[in-house]
């Protein structure tokens, strides 16, 4: 809304300077956006504009006279009255047109007003530069009275052409079977039955609250006119507006509620300004049709209750003096209670809680001492979700990887394509109303994400990016019920970065991707758990250097290379990425650690390799070795993995270190030896393998 | 003394006194020490002496030969300690040089605030809740007092993704889902991601909220300005102005904007080189949290008795804070993950 200091000043005394007028309805609630000079064109008026933002509840402020008010309960100042007397009292005669509400339900109250006389011209100067002031262009001068009348009062105007009303009876209602309407911005509008019209006799000439018709407007031959001032509820207005994008003026006072006892007083006013700026006379009296009146709020307001929601302690006659200023009419009831009726223009309050913010919002905020609230002694603890996001980020930062952040919005065609921990034809979750159709869908993956980002610094020639992701994937369940889980993704490329002199950085691959999963999965206490799977690859996935994880029966993550395919046809280098079910890991309670006493003896370690069919995986001897049991065998692992010369082709050598080790006993050379010849000769019965060494 | 052994003596303190190296003292021990040293041959020459002299001599070439022993191994300990001294003083390094160790990933600015935030009110003795992203309609604004077709649901442009299901506008429907579940007292602050239809350098169509709220017997606006102030003086400085403005929420009455001085000019509203404050717009104020007392209508929604409990409420953007604790201007920068960008935060 916005007003100018000299239009306010005509209804309130306000003697302070205009940034303390600023500064009083900022900290009133009634936030002023922009202060600044302003001078007409013709240099006689100087002025201030003012813009405040009206929230949404207090309708009863988009007018001068409304902040008028407001700065006058504020300031205990008092408003001016204008000169009452009504033009049209004198009118002898009925009214020359018939209202009639088929709808009272939609419409409460219709006046009308009719002018004859008129002449149409440009409006005086002065009317010029407050309605430009305001944000309202000026039309000519019936149409800039009707504004101005608005913008002074909160009630809303439409002019007609009267002698574009052929039947001279208007009709408020519902559309019906009247299917389209023509605006005055010549917009064809298509109508639903509920939409509320006015009609002359039956012919459409306004959409109630919100827009005039083209056939009805007043134009530069305009002799005499009809003029609307009525009350319509704010719900039908706003989805009517809502649902033809139009939104006016008119439309956005009458959505946040104008008050229906206001009508005549803006009739009457504009039939000075009329009279003053168009030669229009009254023609007639008003036709008012008011069938449904507003019932008075009364309200139960307890003092007890106010100094419980407020923590501060209030006086009776506090809470009296504010709630007058306010234009309450208040009762004492009893000790500690008042009847309030509120005035008809602040339909607001109709609640003792509007009544209690009113009481702290006059008495300012300022006014109440922050206390702090005994506290109990529970909460206050991460919950094991926290500690674990923040456990997983630390150590993600040591290894090298920094943390990226993305709009969960991507294409059809990139969920197509990654589908992340989803089977291949998920169904996405889509956004109605995307803001660009490249983000039409919410994501199934944090991939396409960290894609992105990839590329971003590639231009930047990066020699590495290794980033990840922490965050939420969408899908539609099999009964189009939309599902979110929380999810890990990381995108691993070029080398780990050292710093120092001829720092050697290491170059990613396959395992040191899969050495980052087994440290999350470390870090969550399940790196024993999880199953390793070369069986069903992803299709974005290289299909030989991609491994998938399992969990009690569940796929919980994937690592491996992005299909070449994919990467060449994005242009982009190879790189690795993992993408793990972070909040199904992280739901696993932590393991219970019993320490073990720790040995006594000292251990006897003794290698061995072994040459086998490439498509040997080198897990299978150390899962047998495990599974034997054996008392003495402490510990087995994998040390090296070799191709190439003195190895036939399509094989490949492994290296296996066997640690050997007795809980009471130093082991004998001869014994272990004994026990390691033991294991060769019977792992060269079991495997197709060519010991060595 | 005799006149021989003095000799002896002055010649011993001298020679050690050369040894410039471990061998060089062990030539000297087997000179004077050795089988046919001569400290060894005065020893063995003794029983020539006359019987009377024996004594006397014998006991002041003893002590020489003590004195010697010390003497070397004297000369042994220092010439270790000037070996080493030269040994570490040549390898000497550059200190200068860089450290050499793995690059350190980061963790995104909005984390660390958000992390920030978090520690604040875990130490006040909040707990942590959270909620869906995709929340229906009833959460997002019906049970926060927001029915259809209310003109508040203009203040926050949603996205649909169906009739009923939008994403979530706002995390404060993560407190009536808490309050549907759990009864009085609840202290508890809900983080998370939300959604406006809206895109712009200070406007994402994504961005983080923390939201929280307190509900249980006599809990008064009071209350909310203390936690609250509390809460602002730790996230920016000990004596940060903070005021409290009345505004308009429909799930909150006496609703209320909280602003902090300016971070910027300190809220005069100019700087030495602006006359108008770039940040706050010359106001001197920043907004930076929205709060207020529970409606009771919202109470009535989850089934608390309004007559029995009261509560406060606030929610507040992530990327406001963020942006200005380390001075971004735009807020997309936070979503393109440019490294250049990331790094800066250690």
């Amino acid at each position: 809304m916005k007003l100018t200091l000299n239009w306010l000043k005509e209804f309130v005394v306000f003697n302070g300077s205009p940034q303390q007028l600023a500064e009083l309805l900022t900290m009133a609630g009634l936030e002023v956006e922009s202060l600044a000079p302003v001078r007409s064109p013709e240099g006689q008026d100087e002025d201030w504009a003012l813009e405040v933002a009206v929230t949404p509840n207090r309708g009863d402020c988009l007018s001068v006279q409304g902040l008028a008010r407001e700065v006058a309960a504020l300031k205990g100042a008092k408003l001016k009255a204008k000169a009452t007397a009504s033009p049209f009292a004198a009118a002898r005669a009925e009214s020359p047109v018939k209202v009639d509400i088929k709808s009272a339900r939609c419409c409460r109250r219709y006046s009308a007003a009719v002018f004859d006389s008129v002449q149409i011209g440009a409006s005086p100067a002065w009317m010029r530069f407050r309605l430009e002031t305001c944000g309202i262009r000026s039309i000519n001068n019936v149409v800039d009275a009707t504004n101005y009348v608005m913008l002074e009062t909160g009630q809303p105007l439409h002019a007609f052409d009267l002698d574009r009303l052929g039947a001279r009876r208007i009709v408020v209602r519902q559309a019906a079977e009247i299917g389209k309407f023509v605006t005055l911005d010549g917009v064809e509008r298509a109508l639903e039955p509920e939409d509320l019209l006015i009609c002359d006799g039956d012919v459409p000439v306004a959409l109630a609250g919100i827009m005039g018709g083209r056939d009805s407007e007043v134009h530069a031959g305009t002799r005499a006119l009809l003029l609307e001032s009525a009350h319509f509820e704010p719900l039908t207005v706003r989805r009517t507006a809502k649902r033809l994008g139009l939104h006016s003026e008119a439309s956005h006072r009458f959505e946040r509620g104008v008050d229906a006892e206001g009508t005549i007083h803006a009739l009457d006013r504009a039939a000075a300004l009329l009279a003053q700026v168009a030669g229009g006379r009254p023609s007639g009296r008003i036709a008012d049709r008011y069938p449904r009146r507003a019932k008075t709020a009364s309200i139960l307001l307890r003092r007890r209750r106010a100094e419980d929601i407020l923590g501060v302690e209030l006086s009776a006659a506090e809470i009296e003096k504010i709630l007058k200023s306010l234009g309450c009419k208040v009762q004492r009831r009893g000790k500690g209670a008042f009847q309030v009726a509120p005035s008809s223009a602040r339909g607001d309050l109709s609640r003792e809680a509007d009544l209690i913010e009113e009481i702290a919002r006059l008495g300012g905020y300022d006014k109440i001492p922050p206390t702090l609230p005994v506290a109990r002694l529970h909460g206050g603890r991460a919950d094991a979700r926290l500690r674990g996001e923040r456990a997983m980020r630390s150590y993600l930062a040591g290894e090298g990887l920094t943390e990226t952040i993305h709009l969960p919005f991507t294409s059809a065609e990139l969920n197509r394509r990654f589908y992340g921990l989803h089977r291949d034809g998920a169904a996405a979750v889509a956004v109605l109303n995307p803001l660009v159709q490249e983000s039409a869908e919410m994501r199934l993956s944090l991939l396409p994400g960290l894609i992105e980002d990839f590329k971003l610094n590639l231009a930047q020639r990066v020699k590495g990016f290794t980033g990840y992701a922490l965050g939420k994937v969408f899908s539609l369940s099999p009964e189009a019920e939309p599902q979110e889980r929380q999810q890990l993704a990381a995108l691993v490329y070029g080398k780990r970065e050292r710093t120092g002199l001829r720092a050697e950085p290491t170059p990613y691959s396959f395992l040191t991707a899969k050495g980052l999963v087994e440290g999350i999965l470390e870090q969550v206490g399940l790196g024993e758990r999880v199953a390793w799977t070369n069986g069903a690859i992803p299709a974005f996935l290289h299909p030989g250097q991609s491994a998938c994880l399992g969990l009690d029966q569940r796929t919980v993550g994937y690592v491996g290379e992005i299909h070449p395919d994919l990467s060449e046809g994005l242009s982009l280098p190879r790189y690795g990425v993992l993408e793990l079910d972070f909040e199904g890991l992280v739901q696993y309670p932590p393991s219970q650690i019993t320490v073990r006493s720790l040995p006594r003896f000292p251990s006897v370690e003794r290698d061995m390799s072994v040459v086998v069919d490439e498509s040997f995986p080198a897990r299978r001897i150390t899962d047998w070795i495990k599974g034997l049991g054996h008392s003495l065998i402490e510990k087995v692992e994998v040390f090296d993995h070799y191709r190439g010369a003195n190895i036939p082709a399509g094989k490949k050598s492994l290296a296996y270190t066997i640690s050997y080790r007795a809980e009471d006993r130093t082991l004998t050379d001869s014994e272990v030896q004994a026990l390691h010849r033991e294991l060769l000769s019977q792992m060269s019965g079991l495997f197709d393998a060519q010991l060595r060494g | 003394m005799d006149e021989s052994v003095e000799h002896l003596r002055d010649e011993i303190l001298e020679r050690i006194g050369r040894c410039a190296s471990e061998s060089e003292v062990e030539q000297f021990r087997v000179d004077t020490l050795g089988r046919s040293g001569k400290l060894t041959l005065r020893l063995r020459g003794l029983k020539e002496l006359p019987a009377e002299d024996r004594p006397k001599v014998g006991e002041q070439l003893n002590q020489l030969r003590r004195l010697a022993e010390e003497q070397i191994e004297q000369r042994l300990v220092s010439l270790k300690a000037e070996a080493r001294a030269r040994m570490l003083g040549g390898e000497k390094v550059d200190i200068t040089l860089p450290g050499s160790r793995w690059e350190r990933g980061r963790v995104h600015p909005l984390t660390l605030v958000m992390d920030e935030i978090i520690d604040i009110f875990l130490g006040m003795g909040f707990e942590v809740a959270r909620g869906p992203d995709i929340e229906d309609d009833y959460h997002n604004f019906e049970a926060l007092n927001m029915p259809k077709d209310h003109p508040a649901r203009d203040m926050q442009d949603t996205f649909f993704v169906s009739q009923n299901r939008v994403l979530r506008t706002h995390t404060s429907p993560v407190q009536i889902r808490t309050m549907e579940r759990r009864k009085p007292p609840l202290q508890v602050i809900a983080p998370g991601s939300v959604y406006r239809h809206d895109d712009d350098a200070t406007h994402s169509p994504m961005f983080h909220q923390v939201e929280g709220f307190m509900v249980d017997r006599h809990i008064t606006f009071a209350d909310l300005k203390g936690v609250l102030t509390h809460f602002l003086r730790q996230v920016f400085r000990e004596d940060a102005g903070v005021r409290f403005r009345p505004s308009f929420f429909p799930f909150t009455e006496p609703s209320a904007e909280v602003d902090i001085a300016c971070v910027i000019c300190g809220g005069k509203g100019s700087t030495s080189t602006q006359s108008s404050c770039r940040v706050c717009k010359g106001s001197g104020w920043l907004e930076i949290l929205g709060a207020g007392m529970i409606d009771p209508e919202v109470f009535r929604f989850v089934g608390y008795d309004p007559e029995k409990v009261s509560g406060f409420a606030f929610g507040m953007g992530v990327e406001r804070i963020a942006m200005l604790k380390f001075g971004i201007e735009d807020i997309r920068m936070f979503f393109q993950n440019d490294l250049r960008f990331l790094k800066q935060f250690t």
